[in-house]
């Protein structure tokens, strides 16, 4: 054993923004509170890492950060990405049972007495050099199809949303797993003392049966809880009581830090303890990020090109465009990892009401985000993901005239680009009834090793030592990608 | 200041610190040995016997000792030319050395002489520490004999005294004060209580003081604080959801069991199993729901069996967790990697938790009306109260009285009530079909269509009609008989829509228009006035939280001008259901119409049959028609007596106070448990039956194989774990580490204690005090060691950063519970009710919708007001999916499985909420106000007050002059600025004493808020 104490008791105790040498930026900070100039300056893109572990990177990476646009409710495959033209031929046919194979089913359709085969309403057509085909919900999407890699081929075990977003969430189907954005947290640590480096926004649902978000999404699980996910909001604070409620201008919280500030400092000079080093920084922190929250969510300062670009839904705060747009702001303040969840997309009934609505709501700002990032040169270093849970099935919930689609987790499309991902192709290939996968099967555990490697670790040996076990992101299974890396 | 003396470089520590032993030529196996095989060999050669490779598995003497597969002798005893592990482990090929290169980390040199030194010392096997029971410890000799206080101190004395170093001086009385109220009470001590303190020159004064707070009611809440992050407990059911339940009742259960100071091996028993011990009483069930705070779901699509079993898995998890302190969920799926627990160990312990007559979707039942223990006296109060009031309502002179009454004051009241409508037909645009019950309601069956119109008719002689009264009813054929027809109960009525046709004359048609309609009952977002505005786009229309609520709703609909034809009138009505969510209909609808004036209808009126009869003089009516008055009136006896109002408000209040609580029940036939392969419930193979892994004791032999026999097994003195798990438990919370720094896992993973007597000494102490937990924490407060000072310089907590060789008392910030507690305890706001329903405080507006707004599954933070703002922490409802933001940001967990120890971060965060945080602002500018009320005249005196409450010291000259001067600043900027001064006393529900000087409240607002800013406010040390 290597020493214990040493190894989780320091990590545990010091802050992540500045990790290992707390002390030494502790007392910088201290230094800094009482020169402002050095306050003022905003953080670069290439400082240094604050905590992490050491010995992660494992090799050089390809993406610096994360932006995941999750899908919520799970998406139709067949209706956006996966152009199945054999459809023509079976539409209204019955699903055969060569195909189902007896299939676990949820309660909703489990005990349907026929499950005839919908085709998609919507045209489909190819787009950009590579020819990748996307249906005519997604217009916007169609012009950065040779930046994204659609992957056709992802299948999952779960089959209620809950369980599936967890398990997408942390590899797990039941609660308690550290989320995707604390490990890297965890392993990577920070680029930036002004933010947190694990960042989570909420799209306003319009959806009436939307499944709801919980918190345990971007929980840190058995990790420290400093780990977790903190919530960007588009009503009240951007961040938790980031405002005083008796604000009188900064002044006043200056001259109270300043003295806070100083009777810690008091305090530290007589017992010794580092934590309250460490304290007197965590204030500092607090108090540049009550100037560098609001600038940040602030899109004034943005040209009206951005909002041509992303559409005028980005200057309604908490629009799925109004947060890619601050996806873009994030991750150009350094941010790890950068999560917005989209919900409504679970349509049981009514798809060719509902989806036309949840096509245009994350259509054009996905899109932008992409183009944007690329016209930055920042996509070769940002892996952007698109995605939900599961898929939906081809037989129809319900009347097949005004058709829903129930679950299904055995095949269902999501796309990543940038960040070592190979633009232009699509990954993986499903049978003729978009119902099994018929090549290169994609795993959830897959593409979380495949995240992974992309930051430059090696999915096996970023692990956490509880309860006597070594615990990882993708439990004793993954396997990258390669065919679809760069 | 510093109290050690030696000087000791840190380099050599470091060597020191990592085994936590001095170190010594002879290799012991449990220090040295096991932790290289555990982690590096075990995996392929340890327990489990479905990864075991070649045959060979290392944990065991006899085993490594055998020839393996290969014909090799894997160990040789003082032979290390013949010990091919040591060949293996030094093989200069690839494919021969081990661990394999794609397998676990490389050995490193140091570790292969260690193995080396081992075998040639005869390696000797230990069986792993914690699964022998602790043995009776000597009291250790020590040179420093005048330091100890108790034999705590002892063993912690000979262990700093071998490494070299020395204990820290005692801490002063204000330190110790103020330690000891927050670590027994998790509350700061009052200034009455430290003053007391410091001037009680008595040698028992501290003992003395140490008492009062464990005989304080606040101990209890905080002891019980503790217990519910290992209980997993929460206010809400978790997973996708996350709808309320009512288990605060076993939260008083155990605020109460330890203030009685019940002994541990009870409140095992009856946690684990108080529904099976003999002649069991309510409390002792209301004990199991310990086992029942899991989360429960109610994701439709769900397979049952699937989520019971994750319910059972969590039971046995968190027991192994709490009283075993083993990780045996690992066992779940294969023999565990490093423990002696086989998978089918594990599940012979899974049976004992997979007899609950439950289910996996909405699995709440079992469920049973208990009062609180907290609220017993209350309870008699009201039924003694009930018991007189039904005896007044049922003398039969005050029955007569107020028939008479009632009969005189109806006859007198113009109007004829409502009536029933008798439907003539009844048809369904979707398929549904219709049937007439004897009531004239019409119940809706067979075909389920997405969308639904029904169009009923009913005929009335009836003029000048004012209004249509329709009922949704329940029953039993409905979906969860509920009023709706939607599986969750629901139902959403788009549109509602009435014509009148004359029976002389069908061209006689008149649509009536409505002006009001009104309900008994809607859901937010579907109110009944969404019925008659003329619309169903966007789903408008009125619902009624079938989900949640599956009772009879009640509306009616008021006409714009009186109706009804001269000659008899049919009535047509029209239901349409053509919201989105399919087959939301109304399950048993019910129609009547009243003539009464539109300002006198209620909606449940008397029916006209009664209105007829009381429209007669008394001499008129005939005995038939008495008994009828006299019958409706005794089966009606709701309403404006104020003898049955106060009844009906104590029922109500009695009602919610003994809520159905979720408890442990064992099935009369109970199920068969299977292995389950890779712990999958749809994979049963074989199968076992209850009993205890084999490393431990058996259970005795005349126990009942049952929860019970189990949860004696667990308590009784020769088992290895418990007392030690506990003891641990309870050091951890005192000093911040346990003696086994893995409090969560004893097993050969754990790591090793750093005072294994004292453990030992500790475990069977309390055994011996008869498992007193109030004893158990006196002796450790009472100690030598817990009486330290934390403050001994920067150069001696480098040496030992973690204090895990005791030289000096604990320091930690407290838990967020507590930071919030103290901080309306200085404020004097604190309002200290001991139990009861959970509480609604401030938090920031919209954190419930934003993640969930689905309509009838969702509801926004129902934040409460006056003293709810302001009970203690325990208090705060806890919902799983959004755990209150005050206590998630200062690390509280999320409650959705079992926590043993939280992690204690230090986050920017937590800095925005104790200076912006509604909460501490509100507390802190009470605070100022008691500095300026109650602190003295001067502003020294003030600023001294508060900081006082805050840390119980004084503070220093320097630190004085930094808030005065703070003090005096603020003063002048508010005088300049009223409108400042005023926001700032404004924020939080109370209110402030006008009479004062809003600059200088203001003032002492801003000093406040400073010192509740503190490190040390919201530390322990």
């Amino acid at each position: 054993m290597s020493s214990p104490i040493l190894d989780s008791q320091l990590l545990e105790n010091r802050r992540h923004f500045f990790g290992h040498a707390s002390t030494g930026l502790g007392v910088a900070a201290l230094a800094s509170m009482l020169n402002p100039d050095l306050l003022a300056k905003e953080p670069t893109r290439d400082a240094a890492r604050i905590g992490g572990l050491p010995g992660i990177p494992h090799f050089a990476p390809k993406a610096k950060r994360v932006i995941y646009l999750l899908q919520s409710g799970a998406p139709s495959q067949t209706d956006l990405f996966d152009y199945k033209p054999s459809l023509e031929k079976l539409h209204l046919t019955e699903l055969p049972e060569s195909i189902r194979k007896g299939q676990r089913l949820t309660g909703m359709t489990a005990r349907q007495k026929s499950f005839p085969v919908v085709k998609s309403p919507w045209k489909f057509r190819q787009h950009g050099q590579s020819g990748t085909w996307i249906s005519d919900l997604m217009p916007h999407m169609a012009g950065v199809v040779d930046d994204i890699c659609v992957i056709k081929s992802m299948h999952t075990e779960a089959i209620n949303h809950d369980p599936a977003i967890t398990f997408f969430q942390s590899g797990h189907q039941q609660p308690g797993r550290p989320s995707i954005g604390s490990w890297l947290s965890y392993g990577l640590g920070s680029e930036t003392e002004n933010l947190p480096s694990f960042v989570v926004m909420l799209s306003k649902n319009t959806f009436h049966q939307a499944q709801p978000l919980y918190d345990r999404l971007w929980g840190s699980g058995f990790l420290a809880s400093k780990y977790q996910g903190v919530k960007f909001r588009s009503q009240g604070d951007p961040v938790l009581y980031l405002s005083d409620p008796a604000a009188g201008g900064n002044v006043s919280r200056r001259a109270m830090l300043d003295r806070l500030a100083k009777l810690n400092h008091l305090r530290e000079q007589q017992i010794g303890d580092p934590e309250i080093t460490t304290r007197i920084a965590q204030y500092e922190m607090a108090y540049r990020m009550q100037t560098s929250v609001p600038e940040l969510v602030d899109t004034s300062d943005e040209p009206e090109s951005t909002f041509k670009l992303y559409g005028d839904d980005a200057k309604q705060p908490g629009t799925h465009a109004a947060n890619c747009l601050l996806a873009r702001r994030l991750a150009e303040r350094g941010v790890r990892f950068i999560q917005v969840f989209h919900r409504g997309w679970d349509h049981h009934s009514n798809v060719q009401k509902y989806l036309p609505t949840l096509a245009k709501e994350t259509d054009q700002g996905s899109a932008a985000l992409i183009a944007d990032l690329k016209r930055r040169n920042m996509l070769d270093e940002t892996l952007v993901i698109w995605g939900g849970e599961f898929g939906r099935t081809i037989y129809s919930q319900g009347n097949p005239k005004t058709f829903g689609r129930d679950h299904h987790p055995r095949c269902f499309s999501i796309w990543m680009a940038g960040g070592g991902i190979k633009p232009g192709i699509s990954y993986g290939q499903t049978d003729d009834y978009c119902y099994n996968i018929a090549e290169n099967p994609v795993h959830v555990h897959d593409f979380h090793a495949t995240i992974l490697h992309c930051l430059g670790i090696n999915h096996e040996r970023l692990t956490h030592r509880f309860q006597g076990r070594d615990y990882r992101l993708t439990d004793v299974h993954g396997r990258v990608m390669k065919d679809i890396l760069v | 200041m510093l109290n050690t003396t030696t000087t000791i470089s840190i380099a050599s520590l470091i060597a020191l610190l990592p085994s936590l032993t001095v170190v010594a030529d002879e290799i012991q196996f449990n220090r040295d040995v096991r932790p290289i095989l555990a982690n590096h060999c075990f995996t392929c050669h340890g327990p489990d016997s479905a990864t075991r490779k070649a045959g060979l598995r290392l944990d065991r003497r006899e085993s490594a000792m055998q020839k393996a597969e290969s014909g090799e002798r894997t160990i040789v005893p003082g032979n290390l030319q013949a010990s091919e592990l040591l060949r293996r482990i030094t093989a200069k090929d690839d494919d021969e050395r081990m661990p394999p290169a794609d397998g676990a980390k490389p050995l490193s040199a140091k570790q292969i002489t260690t193995l080396k030194t081992w075998i040639e010392q005869g390696a000797a096997y230990q069986p792993h520490w914690a699964y022998i029971p602790p043995t009776q410890q000597k009291i250790p000799k020590v040179i420093g004999s005048a330091w100890p206080r108790n034999k705590i101190d002892h063993f912690v004395l000979a262990r700093t005294e071998r490494a070299g170093l020395k204990q820290a001086r005692e801490a002063s009385r204000e330190t110790l004060i103020r330690r000891v109220s927050f670590d027994l009470t998790g509350l700061p001590p009052t200034l009455k209580h430290v003053d007391a303190f410091l001037s009680d020159e008595s040698p028992k004064s501290y003992e003395r003081m140490v008492d009062r707070y464990l005989n304080s009611p606040a101990y209890g809440e905080h002891m019980a604080r503790h217990w519910l992050d290992l209980a997993r407990y929460a206010d809400s059911n978790g997973y996708q959801y996350d709808t309320e339940r009512e288990q605060w009742v076993w939260r008083d259960w155990v605020i109460d069991a330890y203030n009685r100071n019940k002994s541990f091996d009870k409140f095992t028993i009856e946690q684990l199993a108080g529904d099976l011990l003999p002649n069991t009483t309510p409390q002792q069930r209301l004990a199991t729901g310990f086992n029942r705070n899991h989360g429960i779901t109610i994701e439709g699509g769900v397979i049952d069996e699937e989520y019971r079993t994750e319910y059972v898995m969590d039971r046995l998890v968190t027991t192994g967790e709490v009283w075993l302190g083993l990780t045996i969920g690992c066992a779940r799926c294969h023999d565990h990697k490093f423990d002696p627990i086989s998978q089918k160990e594990f599940y012979q312990l899974y049976a004992f938790f997979n007899r609950v007559p439950e289910r996996g979707m909405r699995g709440f039942a079992p469920l049973e009306r208990i009062p609180s223990p907290l609220a017993a006296s209350q309870q008699q109060g009201h039924d003694a109260e009930l018991a007189q009031l039904k005896a007044k309502l049922n003398d039969p002179n005050e029955i007569e009285r107020r028939f008479t009454e009632w009969t005189k004051r109806i006859a007198e009241t113009p109007g004829s009530g409502w009536s029933v409508l008798t439907p003539i037909s009844m048809k369904s645009s979707g398929g549904s079909t219709l049937t007439k019950l004897d009531d004239n309601s019409i119940l809706a069956g067979g075909k389920n269509p997405p969308t639904e119109v029904y169009e009923i008719t009913a005929r009335t002689n009836a003029t000048d009609l004012t209004a249509i009264r329709l009922e949704a009813l329940t029953h039993k054929s409905l979906p969860g008989g509920g009023p709706g027809r939607h599986t969750n109960s629901n139902f959403v009525l788009s549109e509602f829509e009435a014509t009148a046709v004359s029976v002389k004359d069908a061209s006689r048609k008149q649509t009536i228009k409505f002006v009001r309609a009104i309900a008994d009952y809607s859901q937010a977002g579907y109110e009944i006035a969404k019925t008659i505005d003329g619309t169903v786009a966007g789903n408008n229309g009125w619902a009624v939280d079938g989900p949640t609520r599956k009772k009879p709703v009640t509306a009616m609909f008021i006409a714009a001008a009186p109706f009804g034809f001269k000659g008899g009138t049919e009535l047509r009505f029209r239901l349409r259901h053509e919201a989105s969510f399919g087959t939301h209909s109304v399950g048993r609808p019910r129609f009547s119409v009243t003539s009464d004036a539109r300002d006198t209808l209620q909606l449940q009126g008397i029916p006209s049959e009664i209105r007829q009869i009381l429209s007669k003089t008394p001499s008129q009516r005939t005995g038939d028609e008495n008994k009828q008055l006299r019958d409706y009136f005794l089966a009606n006896q709701t309403g404006s007596n104020p003898l049955q109002q106060r009844i009906a408000a104590i029922e109500k209040q009695k009602a919610a106070a003994v809520p159905a609580t979720m408890i442990m029940q064992d099935m009369a036939q109970p199920r068969t448990t299977h292995i389950l392969d890779r712990g999958q419930y749809n994979k049963p193979t074989d199968k076992v039956t209850v009993g205890v892994p084999a490393i431990f004791p058996p259970m005795a032999k005349n126990a009942p194989q049952n929860r019970l026999g189990f949860a004696r097994w667990l308590v009784s003195p020769a088992h290895p774990l418990t007392a030690r798990v506990a003891v641990n438990r309870y050091w951890q919370r005192l000093f911040g580490v346990g003696l086994v720094k893995t409090s969560e896992d004893f097993g050969v993973q754990g790591e090793l204690p750093s005072h294994p007597e004292l453990l030992d000494w500790l475990a069977l102490e309390f055994i011996r005090s008869g498992w007193d937990i109030k004893s158990m924490h006196r002796l450790i407060v009472n100690s030598a060691t817990y009486r330290q000072d934390a403050h001994v310089g920067a150069a001696a907590y480098g040496r030992d950063p973690n204090n895990r060789l005791l030289g000096r008392g604990p320091r930690m910030r407290i838990d967020a519970e507590e930071i919030r507690d103290a901080a309306l305890a200085v404020s004097g706001r604190l309002v200290q009710r001991v139990g009861g329903k959970s509480v609604y405080p401030y938090q920031p507006k919209g954190l419930w919708l934003e993640l969930n707004n689905r309509p009838g599954y969702s509801k926004a933070y129902p934040r409460g007001s006056g003293d709810d703002l302001y009970r203690r922490s325990i208090y705060t409802f806890w919902k799983r999916t959004v755990p209150s933001p005050m206590l998630k940001t200062f690390d509280a967990p999320e409650r959705e499985f079992c926590t043993i120890h939280r992690s204690r971060t230090n986050t920017p965060l937590q800095a925005l909420l104790l200076l912006n945080g509604p909460q501490f602002v509100e507390a802190a500018r009470t605070l100022g106000q008691r500095m300026m009320t109650e602190g003295g005249r001067s502003i020294d005196d003030r600023i001294t007050y508060g900081f006082r409450l805050v840390t119980a010291r004084r503070p220093s000259n320097a630190e004085l002059v930094v808030l005065c001067e703070y003090y005096t600043n603020d003063v002048k900027r508010y005088s300049n600025d009223q409108a400042a001064a005023l926001k700032l006393l404004n924020v939080g529900e109370s209110t402030f004493r006008t009479e004062l000087n809003v600059a200088e409240l203001a003032a002492f607002a801003g000093v406040a808020r400073l010192l509740l800013n503190l490190d040390e406010a919201i530390t322990k040390g």
